[in-house]
């Protein structure tokens, strides 16, 4: 089996390295991480054929994954794609990245933040409204506190989806925008979860530190922060990792460890 | 020290950093500076002193956080210095305070920034004589002593 290619896309951002694979007429799969976040990109003969990233696919995936400013890769040969799911060049898909990218920070300039709580304009936007079904079903969804993100976890929409959607109708004076809603604030949403792929890779950077007993004291400190591995929220891997730190007395793996997870939490802050 | 402060000033939400030395003095910042050299001053004295005290009265901390509306401040005790973090408030405090701990290790292994540190190094206490304090912080320094 050929040796895989592996490197950082901090060094080599995923368009250098997608041209350069695409030159060389490969057939493999890319494997990128970026924090918390992974995905694959798979090629035919230099043609970009398959991507999926957590639950996006195709396109979608690529997107997303073009965003991602640093992070491991690993490039191994001759693997098959297991579905083909883009049809597009990588100068189509670039172009379209961009306009997505365009896109989202116009509506990033009416929606600044997903927190934003959006009610009804007391003033009708003119004499008369016109709305189709999807946009009654949203305002009457609003309540006194609803935000955008409360939006988009009620309809099942990502956080770009629910913005889109309200800035729409903010453009069309049917929803004003009020307060951000801080954390302290009661909101029920749909948090984001850190995932299988986050606790394998804390527990092998807690092994390196504290060994045996490193899924004791993560299991422990899920615990003593009320969640459990199932439902522990991606919001607060950082806290996590912070209160397993104090848990180590050596200085320099202390150092180590924290070291190996703000590598691996920076660019999901950033 | 300079290079080691953009570790930090990297982090989402940061607006810079810097370190005083136990007099107040700003020993390095970030570029650009993130405060006025005098309030960096201010605050480092302040800081300092603020050890001191919770020092005095057994209550002893490596670090402190300030939360305002609009910004939040981490201070941590380095000896020799304090470290100070200017952040908006959205910023993951775990991350910035990981962080931090990763630069004051590095500059505990590194000669230079240690020279820089002991050149520095100026008695904490000094920030409680009487000749330092207003009357307000002296009769406030007086009663955490007396509870010594």
């Amino acid at each position: 089996m050929a040796e895989a290619l592996t490197g950082n896309l901090a060094q080599l951002p995923l368009v250098d390295l997608l041209k350069m694979l695409i030159a060389g007429g490969q057939t493999g799969r890319l494997h990128l991480s970026s924090g918390l976040d992974s995905g694959e990109v798979f090629l035919h003969q230099g043609v970009i054929v398959h991507a999926e990233a957590d639950t996006a696919w195709g396109e979608n995936a690529f997107i997303r994954m073009v965003g991602w400013p640093a992070g491991p890769f690993r490039f191994e040969p001759h693997v098959p794609a297991p579905d083909r799911t883009i049809e597009k060049p990588l100068e189509i898909l670039l172009a379209e990245a961009s306009r997505f990218a365009g896109e989202r920070e116009a509506i990033r300039r009416i929606i600044p933040s997903a927190n934003v709580s959006v009610r009804m304009a007391r003033v009708a936007p003119g004499p008369s409204v016109t709305l189709d079904a999807a946009d009654w079903e949203l305002l009457a969804a609003l309540g006194p506190e609803t935000t955008v993100e409360d939006i988009g976890a009620e309809f099942g929409w990502d956080e770009f989806d629910a913005m889109k959607r309200v800035s729409r109708l903010k453009l069309a004076g049917l929803v004003e925008l009020g307060n951000t809603v801080s954390a302290a604030q009661p909101v029920q949403v749909a948090r984001a979860l850190a995932g299988p792929q986050f606790f394998k890779a804390l527990t092998t950077a807690v092994a390196g530190a504290l060994g045996p007993l490193a899924e004791i004291i993560i299991d422990d400190t899920v615990e003593d922060l009320g969640f459990t591995r199932a439902n522990f929220p991606r919001d607060m891997v950082a806290s996590l990792a912070e209160r397993i730190s104090a848990e180590i007395k050596d200085a320099e793996k202390r150092t180590r460890f924290q070291q190996t997870m703000l590598a691996m939490l920076r660019p999901q802050a950033a | 020290m300079e290079k080691d402060l953009t570790t930090i000033t990297s982090v989402a939400h940061v607006g810079g950093a810097f370190v005083c030395d136990n007099r107040g003095d700003v020993i390095v910042s970030s570029d650009p500076a993130v405060l006025a050299t005098v309030t960096m001053n201010t605050i480092g004295r302040e800081v300092g002193r603020a050890f001191v005290a919770l020092d005095a009265a057994h209550a002893p901390a490596l670090r402190l956080d300030f939360s305002y509306d609009r910004w939040r401040l981490l201070a941590q005790d380095i000896g020799e210095a304090v470290l100070f973090v200017v952040c908006q408030p959205e910023a993951d405090m775990s991350i910035v305070r990981m962080s931090a701990d990763v630069v004051v290790a590095g500059w505990r292994k590194d000669a230079s920034a240690q020279k820089r540190l002991q050149r520095a190094s100026i008695e904490r206490k000094a920030l409680v004589k009487s000749s330092s304090l207003d009357q307000g912080s002296m009769h406030s320094w007086s009663i955490i002593e007396s509870a010594r």
